[in-house]
């Protein structure tokens, strides 16, 4: 019964890194973690009791008479409770590093996470699970933090403006290449003059210029 | 006569590589050495800024040929943007390599940044780990860290036997290759240590933490 919540998050953040999309976020099993920690520092305190320990705020200084050799058996509840709180702890740290990582890795490759959560998600299970996608996966932290990450990605991308720190990282080999629109996209401009994309239609443009609309799935490349 | 001897042996004895080439070559190096090696390397602030220099020159000079519309010198655009192009490939992946080391280990290059003030990181890249760290851990405690008894609410905590905080194993292996003769290296076995003489010239599999003073010396390039 000890940490088996907290194995469930782990196989949940295990499961996170190999999906498309994010999955809703735990809060009841994360509830229970967290409740489950309280209540094991709650016992320690209480098993301390009696021994008249006090605690430092950092909780590095235990003064306290209690001698393990004296009482194994209490000796080895603390221990066992100890340890069961710090691997709640990995497992909480470990399911929300995925998660934000997951977060920040959309960010970089300019996903909007507003248009995400602003999707209406009317067909919930008949077009499969790509659809629900993050319209309501996303705790309210996580959220807050989809959008300062962003914000700080801007602002680190913002002094790099010529490079494009968000662009491709395969090796450019043609500078022009063949491109067929998906979705209209309206007028761009480039060095060349505008081009107007319309779907289905063709072009033959340079990809520093529709690099973006490529990412964001407006445009397909045509090798 | 005299004058056209020495001639040649001036150009033979100085062979005067231009500042151009050797910065691209330094860059390329520094780009393959940050791409395969276990651990963040001193970030180069005067060849970067050379090259930023360059590639703004160059963004000025293609916009200038575009702007005389003149159908010959058709060609030399589209070298001079592929040429654009690849360095700006170059420089995107070298950033984002350093990026990604630094969001896989945060704590331990912001334990390193602050004990000594190297050349380790940029201030940019400073700035972006102390900005994302403060985000992260903002995010742990309004999602679960703040309900935990105070002990355990550390995020870099070294105790309780297992560290908090990851550092790069230095221990793998790296191919490398000796660009000038670089003396020797300890090598260890399973039972024995051996010394191997790095020539230039070689090529060689070898720990990371033998060469890596090599490599900062840049005695020794990773492949």
């Amino acid at each position: 019964m000890y940490a088996e919540q907290g194995n469930k998050l782990v196989d949940d953040a295990k499961r996170i890194a190999s999906l498309q999309h994010l999955p809703p976020y735990a809060t009841t099993t994360v509830r229970a973690v967290t409740k489950e920690v309280r209540d094991l520092d709650r016992e320690v305190t209480n098993l301390l009791a009696p021994y008249g320990s006090t605690q430092g705020s950092d909780g590095t200084q235990i003064k306290s008479s209690f001698n393990p050799a004296d009482d194994p058996a209490t000796a080895c509840a603390l221990l066992v409770n100890h340890l069961s709180m710090r691997r709640n702890k990995r497992c909480l740290l470990a399911y929300h590093r995925m998660r934000t990582s997951k977060l920040e890795e959309m960010c970089w490759n300019g996903i909007d996470i507003n248009d995400l959560q602003n999707q209406p998600v009317s067909t919930p299970s008949a077009a499969g699970p790509r659809q629900s996608t993050t319209a309501s996966s996303l705790s309210a932290e996580e959220e807050q933090y989809a959008h300062q990450y962003s914000d700080l990605l801007a602002a680190y991308k913002g002094q790099w403006t010529d490079i494009d720190l968000t662009g491709s990282l395969e090796p450019p080999k043609d500078i022009f290449i063949d491109v067929r629109v998906l979705k209209d996209a309206g007028e761009i401009q480039t060095e060349y003059g505008s081009i107007t994309l319309t779907k289905n239609s063709q072009f033959y443009v340079r990809q520093g210029d529709v690099e973006r609309l490529i990412q964001q799935g407006y445009l397909q490349r045509l090798s | 006569m005299d004058d056209d001897i020495q001639d040649i042996l001036n150009s033979v004895s100085a062979p005067s590589i231009p500042q151009r080439t050797r910065d691209l070559q330094a860059l390329t190096r520094a780009w393959v050495n940050e791409r395969t090696s276990p651990e963040l390397l001193s970030y180069p602030t005067p060849l970067i800024e050379r090259v930023m220099e360059r590639t703004k020159k160059q963004i000025e000079t293609i916009e200038d040929i575009t702007g005389t519309l003149d159908p010959r010198s058709n060609f030399t655009l589209v070298i001079l943007q592929t040429e654009l192009e690849r360095f700006k490939f170059i420089v995107r992946s070298y950033l984002r390599a350093r990026i990604a080391k630094i969001d896989a280990r945060p704590l331990h290059y912001r334990a390193l940044s602050q004990s000594e003030p190297t050349t380790l990181l940029s201030p940019l890249e400073q700035q972006y780990l102390q900005s994302h760290q403060a985000l992260l851990s903002s995010h742990y405690n309004s999602s679960f860290l703040a309900t935990f008894p105070q002990s355990l609410q550390k995020l870099d905590d070294t105790s309780g036997g297992v560290s908090m905080v990851d550092k790069p194993d230095e221990e793998t292996a790296v191919f490398c290759r000796a660009l000038r003769d670089a003396g020797s290296v300890e090598v260890m076995g399973e039972t024995a240590t051996t010394d191997v003489e790095l020539q230039r010239g070689d090529l060689w599999l070898l720990r990371w933490s033998a060469v890596k003073d090599a490599v900062v010396r840049g005695d020794v390039e990773l492949v």
